[in-house]
């Protein structure tokens, strides 16, 4: 295969904030990991009280179909979204990254930004986190940046508005 | 323009007095289901049906009233400069939109509003989807709404009306396009669903009505291998003669054409008229569409992809340009629509990975499934019949699916065409959509853990009109960034770099 030619897209510059990966841990734990742990409990637990001649078949199957996926997940995701998560504010556009398995870059110009939303959720506020949320007049343009430090948000914000104002353009 | 506006633009104006009875057709459902539950029972309606009817009749009341206070309530007003809208029996809400914010107005009527010579007039602004961005008057004399509209629009240029005005107009040997649409089988079944639901609300069970269980148990007793073929085509007949009413309704005097050098207009419609007028400055492109059915008789559908249609539902009924037609009118409408040739040129194919990534999925979503779960209760109950079943669906949902990866792969495409971004994809549903390329507002590359390894990446225009993003399937991944570039210049380029020595596929 020669070289190619073709310019590609490069990853955005800026990772999120660190911390966003206990967030995201946390988030797995109360949606996702925790609820598939507990029935796992659940389901061993009373098996050992009331039907113990079902363990031997049950505990592997509880092991393989709740518990490894469950915290599978609540180690993996976290890390995976840390390494896919970023983003960046260049001269013309925003631009961002988010996902794990699925993932997803996407880039407005300026010109085209609406609103600029930075929202913390509780939990997110424990961690002194924020997520900014930059509308364009097209819901498939929206641009969402999660796990950013409360500083940065700011900060991002102020900038993404003053650049669009900057920018000229309809925002149409 | 200055005729009309003699009789009191300036004044706030009320909605027209027989919206009222409009208001009342709600009293019309609870009369006649109390009605169909008398008929049926021969008056001798039981206790609960009795408080189900009450409580209907309670709901639609409130309705009515809730209709009458809006309109004893609503005033309105022109002037030179914006619409405005009063309303509400507490909080009084005026509402006004500057005229040259007003993208569209759209008059429909429903068969009552008809039969009072009423029709509705909604003006909707630039703002995409909340029901905010939209005023609506419920309900205005047709020769009224008309002229609201000319006051609206007024500010138009229609100085420079095109050569010829009319895009494109009914004709009625397209009916026959009509039974390859989905309303075949679903209108039967909607028809049979909606039917029992009211008997049901009325207190009558269907399947205990003699005649009901005669004609059950005959069908059982008679000879199936007659039988079920006559119900199967007993139910084409019906369904494709539901799906000419459909038709007729939806499209009776159905008329395309440039109202002046900026608007479009569409009018169409039966029993409920319809009349939706576009601004060319918010007609982003259009989407040649062709469901399995349609495409395989030679026909195809035309939507506008244009902002302040209102929300998503809204959009699907408004954006309609032409009904299921020859291939080749669909092509020639939506050219009159962009007023430019609707760029059908050669797209570029989509890597080989998209075809084996259409096969596996069909493979292992629908073969798979189904050929284990029939194998396996085969097994269990050791039944040959189900067996054998197995087999025979696993060879022939292999051959639908082999057949249907192919066709998925080969409506794959994307290219420039002139001022155009085009796209074509779906199989079931293949879209071909002509994208102006400065209207699009971002970029979005999607990929997949199989496609990443495949090298293919989804790519979504996002527009602020139709369904606000438009999407290119599985292209290849090292050229979508670059294309993405050279369609909309000023997105992404300050993204990218240069590639690797060697990107290794």
């Amino acid at each position: 295969m020669p070289a190619d030619p073709r310019p590609q897209l490069r990853p955005p510059r800026h990772r999120v904030d660190p911390k966003a990966r206990r967030w995201w841990t946390v988030q797995a734990l109360l949606v996702v990991s925790g609820p598939l742990l507990l029935v796992a409990a659940a389901l061993l637990a009373l098996s050992v009280l009331f039907f113990p001649g079902a363990l031997p078949w049950l505990a592997p199957l509880v092991l393989v179909v709740l518990v490894l996926p469950s915290v599978g997940y609540l180690i993996a995701m976290p890390r995976w979204r840390y390494a896919v998560h970023a983003w960046e504010l260049g001269e013309q556009a925003v631009y961002a990254a988010s996902g794990w398995l699925w993932q997803q870059r996407r880039i407005a110009p300026l010109s085209r930004v609406q609103t600029v939303d930075a929202v913390r959720g509780p939990v997110q506020r424990r961690y002194g986190l924020a997520t900014v949320t930059v509308t364009t007049a097209s819901t498939a343009g929206d641009i969402k940046i999660a796990g950013l430090s409360d500083a940065d948000a700011e900060e991002l914000s102020r900038r993404i508005s003053d650049a669009a104002q900057v920018v000229p353009g309809d925002a149409s | 323009m200055t005729a009309s506006a003699d009789d009191g633009s300036g004044d706030w104006r009320r909605l027209d007095r027989r919206t009222l009875l409009v208001h009342c057709q709600w009293l019309g459902a609870p009369l006649g289901s109390i009605a169909l539950a008398a008929l049926a029972t021969g008056g001798q309606i039981p206790t609960g049906s009795w408080i189900a009817l009450g409580c209907i009749a309670a709901a639609f009341v409130a309705i009515t009233l809730g209709g009458l206070v809006h309109w004893a309530r609503t005033e309105f007003r022109v002037d030179a400069e914006a619409l405005a809208v009063r309303s509400g029996l507490f909080t009084r809400r005026l509402r006004t939109v500057p005229l040259r914010r007003i993208r569209s107005v759209d008059l429909t009527a429903s068969p009552v509003h008809r039969l009072l010579g009423l029709t509705v007039l909604r003006a909707g602004t630039a703002g995409s989807g909340t029901g905010l961005s939209e005023m609506s008057l419920n309900a205005l004399r047709v020769r009224d709404a008309e002229r609201l509209r000319t006051e609206i629009l007024a500010h138009v240029d229609r100085s420079a009306v095109a050569d010829d005005p009319l895009v494109s107009r009914i004709n009625w040997r397209w009916l026959r396009y009509a039974p390859l649409t989905f309303w075949v089988i679903g209108g039967v079944f909607t028809v049979a669903g909606a039917a029992s639901r009211i008997l049901d609300g009325a207190g009558i069970q269907a399947w205990r009505l003699p005649f009901v269980r005669r004609a059950f148990s005959e069908f059982g007793s008679s000879m199936l291998w007659l039988t079920v073929p006559a119900l199967l085509l007993a139910i084409l007949v019906v369904g494709s003669l539901g799906a000419l009413v459909v038709y007729a309704e939806n499209w009776w005097n159905y008329r395309l054409e440039w109202t002046d050098a900026r608007m479009l207009r569409v009018r169409r419609g039966l029993l409920t008229t319809r009349s939706v007028t576009i601004e060319r400055d918010r007609l982003r492109g259009a989407v040649i569409r062709e469901p399995l059915l349609l495409r395989a008789g030679g026909g195809a559908q035309v939507r506008a992809v244009a902002g302040g249609l209102g929300n998503r539902e809204d959009n699907r009924r408004r954006s309609a340009l032409l009904p299921p037609a020859p291939r080749g009118e669909a092509v020639r409408v939506a050219a009159g629509a962009l007023q430019a040739p609707f760029p059908e040129a050669d797209l570029i194919a989509h890597p080989r990975a998209a075809l084996r990534r259409r096969r596996t999925r069909g493979l292992v979503l629908a073969v798979l499934p189904g050929v284990v779960a029939l194998a396996v209760l085969g097994a269990v109950f050791s039944s040959g019949v189900l067996l054998h079943a197995a087999w025979v669906y696993g060879l022939v949902a292999t051959l639908a699916v082999l057949w249907l990866a192919r066709d998925a792969y080969r409506s794959l495409g994307h290219t420039i065409a002139g001022p155009y971004l085009l796209a074509r994809s779906g199989t079931f549903h293949r879209d071909t959509v002509a994208l102006q390329r400065e209207s699009i507002a971002a970029w979005t590359f999607t990929t997949s853990p199989l496609g990443r390894r495949a090298g293919v990446v989804t790519l979504t225009a996002a527009v602020a009109a139709g369904e606000e993003g438009y999407r290119i399937p599985d292209a290849d991944a090292v050229e979508a960034p670059s294309f993405a570039a050279e369609v909309s210049p000023g997105i992404v380029e300050e993204f990218l770099e240069p590639a690797p020595t060697s990107s290794g596929g």
